[in-house]
């Protein structure tokens, strides 16, 4: 919080504001520690893997945990906080599961139930991938300004580290102890107490494709016989999806600077999602932010995906550290790089 | 162990060059890392351009036509920013112009060039003729080989020689000048891309307008 930095008024002039006026998360039972895949490990080098370089801890949610279940304890808060009216009130619901509970259908409809509201617009997002929670922002804030309705609730639901990275194969693999699961839930309404002040989105078509999703041999995720699913990236595409998201978070999130007239350096907290140490480290350089000023929760939770985002932002903000009147800029980039997204918040829901 | 048919390092016992990683003392799983940690979203500037000032760039005409050009002393009187004024001194091959960066600042050169590797080196210097310390390395190189199209590629790279930071010979220098060269080695990697900027320009519209590269003043 060293500098105040000034940004411009929000973008899109005639437009009425839309804030993020608050935020919850939950992470589900007790933290598992490194050993539980180490015990697995093919040999000692693989652990120390640096692209895959382990967390402390991760969260594991149960296999009778659905993505609704996480979306109704991450929102207790916000109940609590703001009402239940409020929630029940909701006029939009837009929710992001890593690992949907019926793949045919996201987990929407079922949260509203579940909540007690009957939104006029329930949208399950998928292609946002890491980013969704900014994407998220992106449509609510568009339909919040461009319809009648005041309130939306964004959902980021991680849940595939319990279930996928814990198979007898999956778990033996270097990257099986990076991942974590956890949900970050977003509160926006059409005022100015916290404004969103830019975002962007950005769809890289010629990355598409690049990141798999494969049981290891022939069979289709679907049909029946063996072999563990799992998402996969070839040796090869590892690098080039590194170098890629070395390039395309701070892309972003320097587009949204420029837009609203501040410098990376003068950003007072940047949250990111949270893949890897090293992404961590590159994309505070590339801001000319100091680390402290880069927090995560990747020792704690790995990397939660989509949720990564608004988990780190309530960790932050319960802990004190997010100042209101202060910017915040969140950014991230998706699956192997096809899609990236950043935006800006003038905070407003300091704890 | 080796697998190789050729004595390599034979001459040095085993693992006594610290610092060479080769795949018998480092396989993938243990490299792969190492390289990772040195990827980065971006590199401080000393890294990328301390002791050594690379710049390059892709010109569409041709590569023979290029060299050709840049291998004429004279033709740094054109796509260079300041220097000006190329006569030929009294030693041959020697030329002498004025690097308008300073006052009333001669600079000496003598190129000395390759064609069959189109290489092209100038040996420069500012106020004396004698010692020619600064160097600027260029390579011309067929961008049908590099990048599959017509072309030039081409390389130029300045290394940071000591003199640079100190003007081994003050004498020679013009009363009064505030200025040496070497103080505007920060800039020479903006400096160089901007003059190889003005290279292309201009060898880029003489090839789209039917003109030899090389002008006939230069002949």
């Amino acid at each position: 919080m060293i500098n105040s930095a000034t940004p411009a008024e929000p973008d899109a002039p005639g437009l009425p504001t839309v804030s993020l006026v608050d935020v919850a998360s939950y992470l589900p039972g007790a933290p598992i520690g490194t050993e539980y895949f180490t015990q697995y490990s093919r040999s000692d080098r693989m652990a120390k893997n640096v692209m895959f370089r382990s967390p402390k801890a991760r969260h594991h949610v149960d296999r009778d945990e659905t993505a609704v279940d996480m979306v109704e304890r991450a929102v207790a808060p916000l109940i609590e906080r703001h009402g239940a009216q409020t929630i029940t009130g909701i006029d939009v619901l837009l929710t992001h599961t890593q690992l949907p509970d019926n793949p045919v259908m996201g987990c929407g409809p079922e949260v509203a139930r579940r909540l007690g509201m009957r939104p006029k617009h329930v949208i399950d997002m998928h292609n946002g991938g890491c980013a969704a929670f900014v994407h998220m922002m992106a449509m609510a804030r568009m339909i919040l300004q461009t319809t009648d309705a005041r309130t939306a609730l964004i959902a980021a639901s991680q849940n595939c580290a319990g279930p996928v990275f814990t198979q007898p194969d999956i778990r033996k693999l270097a990257q099986a102890p990076v991942p974590g699961d956890g949900c970050g839930v977003g509160l926006l309404v059409k005022n100015d107490s916290a404004p969103i002040l830019d975002i962007e989105c950005r769809t890289y078509p010629e990355f598409a494709g690049d990141m798999e999703f494969s049981t290891n041999g022939e069979r289709k995720y679907w049909e029946p016989g063996e072999g563990e699913g799992c998402v996969s990236f070839t040796e090869s595409k590892i690098t080039k999806v590194f170098a890629r998201g070395n390039r395309l978070v701070p892309e972003v999130a320097l587009a949204v600077c420029d837009r609203i007239g501040v410098k990376g350096r003068d950003i007072d907290t940047f949250i990111t999602n949270q893949p890897n140490r090293l992404f961590l480290r590159n994309w505070h350089d590339a801001l000319e932010l100091p680390a402290q000023r880069h927090p995560d929760t990747f020792d704690q939770c790995g990397n939660l995906f989509a949720a990564g985002i608004p988990v780190t932002l309530d960790v932050e903000n319960r802990a004190g550290r997010l100042r209101n009147g202060s910017v915040v800029l969140l950014s991230a980039f998706a699956h192997a790089g096809d899609f990236a997204g950043a935006a800006a918040i003038r905070w407003g829901a300091a704890r | 162990m080796t697998t190789s048919s050729l004595p390599a390092l034979s001459d040095i016992p085993e693992d006594e060059v610290p610092g060479v990683l080769r795949i018998e003392n480092s396989d993938k799983d243990a490299t792969t890392p190492i390289i990772m940690d040195m990827l980065r979203s971006v590199y401080p500037h000393d890294q990328i351009f301390g002791e050594y000032c690379p710049v390059q760039a892709y010109i569409e005409a041709p590569p023979e036509d290029v060299y050709e050009y840049l291998a004429d002393t004279r033709s740094l009187e054109e796509w260079t920013y300041s220097l000006r004024g190329f006569v030929e001194s009294e030693e041959p091959g020697l030329w002498l112009a004025y690097d308008r960066l300073g006052p009333e600042t001669k600079i000496f050169t003598r190129t000395v060039a390759h064609k069959d590797a189109m290489t092209v080196d100038y040996h420069c210097a500012w106020d004396q003729g004698q010692h020619l310390w600064m160097i600027y390395l260029l390579r011309v190189i067929d961008a049908q080989v590099v990048f599959n199209k017509p072309g030039s590629v081409v390389l130029w790279v300045n290394c940071k020689h000591p003199f640079y930071d100190e003007n081994p010979y003050p004498e020679t220098a013009p009363a009064k000048r505030p200025v040496w060269v070497g103080d505007f080695w920060e800039m020479f990697s903006a400096g160089h891309q901007l003059e190889m900027d003005n290279l292309k320009a201009i060898c880029e519209y003489r090839a789209a307008h039917g003109l030899p590269i090389k002008p006939d003043w230069m002949k």
